[in-house]
């Protein structure tokens, strides 16, 4: 087969690339139709929602179910991969993920597009230049919460150690400006080069009560993480965020959008996109669950009230502009 | 499980799979090391103190063993030519040989002379990540030296001090510091070299005997090389190398510590070393175990001129015991010999440990191991040559938590030492009642023992004659002056204690801040105790003292944004007696030695003592404290000191700065622990400057 392939005349190979893209159209020309048929059948004309996947199949599936029982029978979903975007004229797009986005946005610049499992920091550029196109409903847990659970786990921190890079350190811009209300004050350290990770995060420790960890790939990333939570543990610092995937590696804890939540939150974008033909601005979440590691906690001798109580706290901290809610 | 994961509300992204859970390998600290499990504070057998590094320098601490002011039960004092002693609950002084010290593991005591010598611990305080002291018998755990507790000093990783770090410290009495280090972490091996220069000048004067005051020898001067490292082979596997130089001058004063009449001042030249390697093995989250081996010299040269008159030359050639008033060899006139003598000792000692832990599940904890060691000595004066003893044993702990409220722990060690050629099994039981996360009642039972140490067990103490002048005495050179030891009542036994401990621990979060408790009632029972006099012209240690024990210990800490606030007390009442056999037929004679024995093991027992400390975020980048420390001990004497440290952070991109000024304020002008302890300035100033990078 490889020898064939080798053996192939430039015009062989111009054959088979036309014949898969014409494949590929007729494919897609498919799924399209039998979409649109299938949003008319049950003799209700139901709208077409697309649902442009990230590949992770129990990830992929679990959002489509929860969409789905969101959507109450409103809209038919429907899932296609990036490249059959491109045919896509005038229904929605909701993206799963910032590389679904991506291959979206690539294949159809003009389809309204609803992103989800993507962070603030990746979506906002994309949502300002296209307002009411481009949409979504952010992964990440706004970084004044997060550093809220941290004051809530540890009440009588008043400085909070951020590390970035200088790419990344706008990340924390509007945190800093919104702590002092609230009691904190906080200290950005920026890592100019990687071997410079580990002596700026022990200077960063040796100022903060904790370090808060926004969802900053350069800093934090399954290579450095070890070395970050073991650095911080041995310093008896604790660690928040940035996610839950760094709660179960041993950070204490952090806040997520729930999955139904962020559902809900979509189906209500899909609802105004529907009668406006706008998406609103993108947001967060109204609300927030929180991940937490009480094996690290019992280890470092840090009593923790349950999650709905710190939860609670966060909430009326923020209602309230800092004051914290002795529960 | 105890390994199990909070459970999550929703599947992980991509990332979670690429995340192993680093909470529970061989890396994590040991939250506590008093039963060498990884407890938290409800869960162990007893009441330990945590001295966070951090503190030791916001406070302005200037030297290893005033760390230990700032734990309940302990004080701190000066013997000798200003060495430093620290004990919890008393019964020692010139020799500190009832606390077990580890550096990261690697036993910290001299050998043979079963002394610590804190002057010349191969330990820099920048580099002290937290001092765990447990208070109480340990013996269960650590072994027959654990007598009274364990002092566990932990070194910071060197992955956490990457970088570069340059601190100097000066200030009043000659005192001047200077530390130093560098290092690196890399995927497969982090290392970090370090060095420290601690000089000081000590005391300001001693009195003669005229309470004239006259200058004091009583300063140090000392270099400290330390290489820590952490070799990553893989996941499962990491290797600890470490190891240190330390080089320097101690300073003693002839009217101290000069035997045979000496002409000047007996300095030591500090010449130890030490190797030391752990093998940690994870082989899951719930089995590790570690195998360590080190090696430790100690060598250290004190040589000093002496100068006897003629008379003593001439019961030295008639054979005659110098020192007995009978024989009435010190006479004045004649042609006086000189000569050299030394105290120079060299103690070697090699030590292998393994330690395995398995975590059968939350409610099941199991560490067990199995130690080794053997001690060399050699010193002319104090062993006529060389000798060594061994020591092997086997330890374990089990912690069981049958329901959520209660967690038991049972743990011994039995070791068998040449010393005394016996066995001895160490025991500890102990039930926390706990509430919730935050709170445990705890009831302890502890049995330990202490060993009498190659010197005081088997000395052949004697001082050799070299350079020999004027010639007419050459006959002398090489001579060996003996000590009498004429009143040794024979081979000594190991000395036991009985403790037992009801402490409660508590944390109570509180609005904007935290609130935690710590508070231990003990009642003790110490038997045997070896008292008396180890010196070369007297010599009278025996078991001869008993010692009934009771008290409290209170350590609380309040911790608000920028405030941390501390508190230790302790109090102690000691009801000893001597019951040892008859000293002498004169009623009165026998009633002043027994009485004086007794006392000779109260010389560091504070009624009360404490520290309160106060620790402040200013603005400004200001950091300020104070620490009040205090402490009635020797009887009569009074420690109080107050100590002021104001701070400057300059938190730059690339590097943090810090300028700091701390004033020591004594209190009173009575010399502490001895009348030759004398500072003339009773407030003391040093000013430091750092930087890392």
């Amino acid at each position: 087969m490889l020898l064939a392939r080798d053996g192939m005349t430039e015009n062989a190979v111009l054959f088979w690339k036309l014949a898969k893209a014409t494949l590929l159209r007729a494919v897609l020309i498919a799924v399209v139709v039998v979409g649109s048929v299938s949003a008319q059948t049950g003799g209700i004309e139901r709208s077409p929602v697309y649902l442009a996947v990230s590949g992770n199949v129990a990830l992929d599936q679990h959002i489509h179910d929860l969409l789905q029982q969101s959507f109450h029978k409103h809209w038919d979903l429907i899932s296609v991969s990036g490249e059959q975007a491109a045919l896509i004229e005038d229904a929605p797009v909701i993206t799963i993920g910032p590389g679904a986005f991506s291959r979206v946005r690539q294949a159809n610049r003009k389809v309204p597009v609803l992103a989800m499992l993507t962070t603030r920091d990746f979506l906002e550029g994309f949502a300002s230049r296209s307002p009411g196109q481009i949409s979504g409903v952010y992964f990440d847990v706004p970084l004044l919460r997060q550093a809220l659970i941290g004051k809530t786990i540890l009440p009588h921190a008043s400085r909070i150690a951020l590390i970035a890079t200088t790419a990344s350190a706008e990340l924390y811009d509007s945190l800093i400006d919104e702590l002092p209300q609230y009691g904190l004050e906080a200290q950005l350290f920026i890592v100019k080069e990687d071997k410079q990770l580990i002596p700026t995060l022990v200077r960063a420790l040796s100022y903060g009560d904790f370090l808060l960890a926004a969802p900053d790939n350069a800093i934090y990333n399954p290579r450095t993480i070890k070395h970050v939570l073991l650095t911080a543990y041995r310093r008896n610092r604790i660690v928040i965020g940035p996610s839950q995937a760094y709660v179960k590696a041993g950070s204490i804890a952090a806040g997520y959008a729930p999955f139904p939540v962020m559902t809900e939150m979509a189906a209500e974008y899909l609802q105004e996109f529907f009668e406006t033909g706008t998406f609103p601005e993108p947001d967060y979440p109204p609300s927030f669950n929180i991940a937490i590691n009480q094996q690290v906690a019992r280890s470092l001798n840090i009593p923790l009230a349950p999650k709905e109580q710190i939860v609670k706290s966060v909430e009326l901290q923020i209602e309230n502009k800092g004051v914290q809610i002795d529960e | 499980m105890l390994l199990s994961t909070p459970t999550l509300a929703q599947p992980l992204s991509e990332e979670s799979g690429q995340i192993g859970f680093y909470g529970f390998n061989d890396e994590i600290p040991e939250v506590l090391t008093t039963t060498r499990l990884r407890q938290p504070k409800t869960r162990v057998p007893g009441t330990t103190t945590v001295i966070d590094g951090a503190m030791i320098r916001d406070l302005g601490i200037m030297s290893l063993a005033e760390i230990f002011r700032l734990v309940p039960g302990m004080v701190v004092g000066d013997v000798g030519s200003g060495t430093p002693v620290t004990t919890y609950h008393g019964t020692v002084h010139y020799e500190q040989r009832r606390m077990q010290v580890l550096v990261d593991g690697r036993t910290a005591h001299r050998a043979t002379l079963s002394d610590m010598d804190w002057q010349t611990m191969p330990v820099p305080l920048e580099l002290i990540e937290r001092i765990e002291v447990s208070r109480g018998p340990n013996s269960a755990a650590y072994g027959i030296n654990a007598f009274l507790g364990t002092i566990n000093i932990i070194t910071r990783n060197p992955a956490d001090t990457a970088g570069t770090e340059i601190r100097v410290v000066g200030g009043s009495r000659d005192y001047h510091r200077t530390f130093a280090s560098v290092g690196d972490v890399s995927d497969s091996y982090d290392w970090r070299l370090a060095f420290e220069k601690r000089k000081f000048g000590g005391f300001d004067y001693q009195l003669d005997d005229d309470e004239e005051p006259i200058p004091f020898n009583s300063g140090h001067d000392i270099n400290v090389f330390n290489y820590d490292s952490r070799l990553k082979v893989n996941s499962g596997f990491n290797a600890d190398i470490r190891l240190g130089v330390v080089d320097g001058i101690n300073e003693e004063d002839f009217f101290k510590d000069g035997e045979l009449g000496a002409t000047d001042n007996p300095d030591i030249d500090v010449r130890d070393y030490y190797l030391q390697t752990q093998l940690n093995f994870t082989t899951s989250r719930t089995h590790f175990f570690h195998v360590q081996v080190n090696f430790e010299n100690f060598n250290r040269r004190q040589r000093w001129p002496i100068e006897v008159p003629e008379s003593v030359v001439n019961c030295l050639i008639i054979g005659a015991d110098v020192f007995d008033e009978a024989n009435n060899c010190f006479q004045a006139g004649g042609t006086p010999l000189t000569a050299n003598v030394n105290s120079d000792s060299e103690d070697s000692r090699l030590e292998f440990e393994f330690q395995d832990t398995l975590l059968f599940s939350d409610e099941l904890k199991l560490v067990t191991g199995l130690g080794y060691r053997k001690d060399t000595f050699r010193s002319e004066t104090f062993f006529n040559g060389r000798g060594t003893s061994y020591q092997s044993r086997v330890f374990g702990n089990l912690e069981y938590t049958p329901i959520d409220w209660l967690t038991l722990n049972g743990g011994g060690n039995w070791e068998r030492t040449t010393t005394t050629d016996e066995g001895y099994f160490s025991p500890r039981f102990a039930a926390n009642f706990t509430l919730g996360n935050n709170h445990a009642l705890r009831f302890v039972y502890s049995k330990a023992v202490r060993t009498p140490d190659s010197f005081e067990q088997n000395p052949e103490y004697g001082y050799t004659l070299r350079d020999i002048a004027p010639a007419q005495y050459a006959l002398l050179e090489g001579y060996r002056v003996e000590s009498p030891l004429d009143t040794r009542a024979g081979t000594l036994e190991e000395e036991n204690i009985i403790s037992r401990e009801i402490s409660y621990f508590g944390q109570f979060p509180l609005d904007q801040g935290q609130f935690s408790l710590e508070v231990r009632v003990f009642k003790d029972k110490m038997r045997d105790m070896i008292s008396g006099i180890i010196g070369f012209q007297d010599w009278t240690i025996d078991n001869n003292v008993d010692i009934d024990q009771k008290g409290f210990e209170v350590e609380a800490a309040l911790d608000y944004p920028g405030t941390t606030f501390r508190v230790s007390y302790g109090y102690l009442d000691q009801d000893d007696w001597y019951n040892g056999p008859e000293i002498s037929n004169n009623e009165t004679t026998n009633y002043k030695e027994k009485k004086y024995k007794v006392a000779l093991l109260g010389r560091l027992s504070a009624r009360h003592s404490g520290s309160i400390v106060l620790i402040q975020n200013l603005p400004f980048g200001l950091k300020g404290s104070t620490a009040f420390y205090w402490a009635d001990q020797l009887k009569e004497s009074r420690f109080e000191r107050l100590d002021l440290r104001l701070a400057k952070s300059f938190l730059q991109p690339r590097y943090t700065a810090e300028f700091a000024v701390t004033v020591q304020h004594y209190m009173n002008t009575d010399p502490d622990v001895s009348i030759d302890n004398n500072i003339e300035d009773q407030n003391q100033l040093f000013l430091e400057a750092g930087i890392r990078f």
